[in-house]
């Protein structure tokens, strides 16, 4: 018994600490976001959009969209780049030797015809079968190569391309009009001072869309769904923005960034053998900028919006999350040198603890919180009051972080302006500790395990595609 | 002690709550005056667009029930406006629009200008150069008076560059705040030539962005009075401002001699002996093959490659490229050429 005792004060203490700890960060992070986003609250962003849409003040830009069975979204995909407002693009399609009609579907829809390019090998990659040029728009290529995971694919791209910056685009997102110039927008402002910058990632899930530009938003029906819509509003307020204002930045999503091309090159470009190959290419850009002393940065950008489909189901979640979590162990415990090493000095200092502390290990924690919670139930009384203490916090930290989360999005962004939109989302958040946190805090530490384990037999995500899915709703 | 901490978390939750909720409330409230401000302003474009448009393009009397009675009805003008501006080159509409602006919106940005929202601010400040509001001019230089972040600056500088270029130049030259190359291109590139002129003459003294905004911009205006201050950039002591003059002079396109550029063929930037293979775009073959030969060994992929390109342009491109590969003994170089070639053979 005695034994018990010591470790429920042991870890009730660990525990609540820890909690304590990581609202503490949340709730600094997201003042700092606050600030931020209410300075620009209300500005006229088409102003700078209408006097950057000439050459003259921008950068060309290679958009790559790696794409491996996308035969469903892949069109949508380019379609969305075609209608990009920027004034300087190409766009790459590298069919990663997929085995359905991706190839074929392009081919067809685009009118591609073989033509001979010469390539420049930058990265080591897989060899290309054929390039093929679209005869209806000129700055469309399409790659053939054989099968080497997306990284790899992306590589190819990096070679393949002709300007000095790079957009990675998934085969099933779709971009916002303006979004390619307003990411753009820190790099050329910052004469390229900004060596990568990322945007934001919204969840299409319900949005209506034609020809790869959606037209109205529309809050998904599916619970899981809006869970998920909730918790990108938080990842976004309470971490993204607060990081890049340091240049804390580790993570910009692979679904949609743009890099120098030199300095992803000379990074070594995407890495094939890791499962976050966007994060790794980050951490390795970071990792140079500070060995070679320069002043660059990389940083996250508040507006651009770019459109991806969500999982509908548990299973597809779960395996994206326990997915996701593996790559970030994976690529923090290759660079663990990095953490707290004064040679990367706020990167190794502030960035490397808080993604090892909150994002990594965060689960573990949490989820011994909610275990903590069931077995003091059945110890007794003495246990109670910690564990209302715990629960308590789990409060703030899911439901009132989520709720301000959503109420400050709507406040400065709108992206779901309907009443009845809000008011749902806000309820909802309210039952998020009972069923999404556990849920996804138990797959994530399956991840973690699955890390330990070094397994890594995971199935690619069934996609039903955006605009599909939209025409039987 | 425990207890006390339960009741703080339960207070501060509730604490928490009533704050999100009252949030919640202005939101709410907001909400519906947004909606009330977009009716109003809806209405106004529906009544009166057709009346602004008879009025700018078909010459028709003004009407006062034009003029704007609170914010919503500005915003409505402002789209108004800024569809014609953006989309029409027309003197008679800009001048219309200005007189307009500077007789009923004046008052609205000069408050405007007063707020002590920044983005209400930049937005008066885009608005008075847009619509040519000049008669807001010394309110602006009394508002540089206070304390005011960079980009508010830049704003006004561009009002300055547009109302009065004297004042523009002054305010550019002790400017102590550094932009970004782009966004001094887009200060210059709507100087009038007389203007834009004096900042080559003193490009010595500008700092080095405005210098590269400088040489990016004559280009772009295509005049062939700047060609000649361009070439004398090309003795500069930096080697940027070389690379980038000789940008500018293949983009302008007009190579009267070929004297100037013949160093840079040797160059040890590589840039630069790429710059070079793609100004001999515009020159033909037979003055330039020796030296294009020449690159098309270069231990640079993209000088060989650029050179190779150059040479397939001309009529006479392909045949010299066939005799380079059967007379060369550098694989790097016929291997370059036989695809360029073969790229140019499959069109």
């Amino acid at each position: 018994m005695k034994i018990i005792d010591y470790c429920m004060m042991f870890f009730g203490g660990i525990i609540l600490f820890y909690m304590l700890f990581v609202i503490v960060s949340y709730c600094t992070m997201f003042i700092i976001a606050m600030l931020d986003l209410r300075k620009r609250y209300r500005l006229d962003l088409s102003e700078y959009d209408d006097a950057h849409i000439d050459a003259f003040y921008s950068k060309p830009v290679s958009l790559l969209v790696p794409a491996y069975n996308e035969e469903v979204g892949v069109v949508d995909t380019v379609y969305s780049l075609l209608n990009l407002r920027y004034p300087q693009t190409e766009i790459i399609i590298i069919n990663d030797g997929s085995t359905d009609q991706t190839l074929q579907t392009v081919i067809e829809h685009f009118q591609m015809k073989p033509i001979n390019k010469i390539v420049r090998t930058n990265i080591p990659t897989k060899d290309i079968k054929q390039i093929y040029e679209s005869e209806i728009y000129k700055n469309c290529i399409l790659v053939d190569k054989e099968n080497g995971g997306k990284a790899d694919a992306l590589n190819v791209g990096i070679n393949v391309s002709q300007y000095p910056y790079f957009c990675s685009i998934d085969g099933d997102s779709i971009l916002d009009e303006k979004s390619l110039l307003r990411v753009m927008k820190p790099i050329i402002l910052s004469d390229g001072e900004v060596i990568a910058a990322g945007g934001n990632i919204r969840i299409a899930n319900g949005a209506k869309m034609q020809f790869g530009s959606i037209y109205e938003t529309q809050l998904p029906s599916n619970y899981l769904v809006i869970m998920q819509v909730i918790e990108y509003l938080r990842a976004f307020l309470m971490g993204r923005i607060a990081l890049s204002k340091f240049n804390l930045v580790l993570i910009i999503s692979g679904a949609f960034s743009v890099f120098s091309k030199k300095w992803a090159v000379e990074a070594g470009g995407y890495s094939t053998n890791i499962i976050g190959e966007d994060m790794e290419l980050v951490v390795n850009i970071h990792r140079l900028i500070k060995e070679k002393k320069e002043n660059k940065r990389i940083e996250f950008v508040p507006d651009p919006v770019c459109w991806t489909e969500a999982p509908q189901t548990l299973g597809v979640l779960r395996n994206q999350r326990r997915r996701w979590h593996q790559g970030l162990f994976e690529s923090l415990w290759k660079h663990k040198k990095m953490t707290l090493n004064p040679r990367y000095g706020m990167i190794g200092f502030l960035s490397f603890p808080y993604f090892w502390l909150v994002e990594c290990l965060g689960p573990l924690v949490e989820l011994g919180g909610y275990i903590y919670i069931v077995i003091a139930f059945f110890l007794g009384k003495i246990y109670y009051e910690v564990a209302l203490m715990l629960l308590l916090l789990f409060v703030i930290y899911g439901v009132i972080f989520s709720i301000a989360a959503i109420l400050f999005e709507s406040w400065s962004m709108n992206t779901y302006p309907k009443k009845r939109e809000l008011l749902r989302m806000i309820l909802l958040a309210f039952t998020e500790i009972f069923w999404y946190r556990p849920l996804t805090l138990f797959w994530r530490c399956e991840g973690l395990l699955r890390f330990v384990l070094r397994k890594s037999d995971w199935g690619n995500m069934k996609r039903v595609g955006i605009a599909e899915k939209e025409k039987s709703v | 002690m425990i207890k006390l901490t339960v009741s703080t978390l339960l207070a501060i939750i509730f604490f928490l709550l009533v704050v999100l909720f009252i949030f919640l409330m202005y939101l709410l409230v907001q909400r519906q005056r947004e909606s009330y401000f977009e009716k109003v302003r809806d209405r106004y474009l529906q009544n009166y667009s057709q009346l602004w448009y008879d009025y700018l393009f078909n010459n028709a009397l003004f009407s006062i029930v034009l003029v704007p009675r609170g914010r919503a009805q500005v915003e409505a003008i402002e789209k108004i406006f800024s569809s014609y501006l953006k989309n029409i080159r027309n003197e008679q509409v800009e001048l219309k629009i200005k007189q307009f602006s500077n007789q009923y919106l004046k008052a609205f940005y000069e408050k405007d200008l007063s707020s002590r929202r920044w983005s209400i601010r930049m937005n008066a400040l885009y608005r008075i150069a847009d619509l040519q509001i000049d008669e807001l001019l010394t309110k602006c230089q009394e508002f540089e008076k206070n304390n005011i972040t960079d980009e508010e600056h830049f704003q006004l500088l561009k009002i300055y560059s547009l109302f009065q270029p004297d004042l523009f130049m002054e305010k550019i030259k002790n400017s102590n705040v550094n932009y970004a190359e782009s966004e001094y291109r887009r200060l210059f590139v709507l100087l009038d030539d007389n203007v834009f002129i004096q900042f080559l003459h003193d490009f010595n003294s500008l700092p080095a962005n405005m210098q590269f905004a400088v040489i990016d911009t004559a280009a772009v205006k295509r005049k062939m009075e700047y060609l000649d201050e361009l070439k004398k950039l090309l003795h500069h002591d930096t080697p940027e401002i070389n690379i980038r003059a000789l940008k500018g002079l293949y983009e302008i396109g007009i190579i009267d001699e070929m004297d100037p550029f013949i160093p840079f063929v040797t160059s040890e930037m590589w840039e630069a002996r790429l710059m070079v293979a793609k100004i001999f775009k515009h020159v033909p073959l037979t003055y330039t093959y020796s030296y294009l030969e020449q690159l098309l060994q270069d231990e640079n992929w993209w000088v060989r490659s650029q050179a190779a390109k150059t040479i397939v342009e001309d009529r006479h491109g392909i045949a010299k490229l066939q005799q380079f590969i059967e007379s060369s003994n550098d694989q790097y170089a016929i291997e370059m050429a036989q695809e360029i070639a073969a790229r140019k053979e499959g069109k």
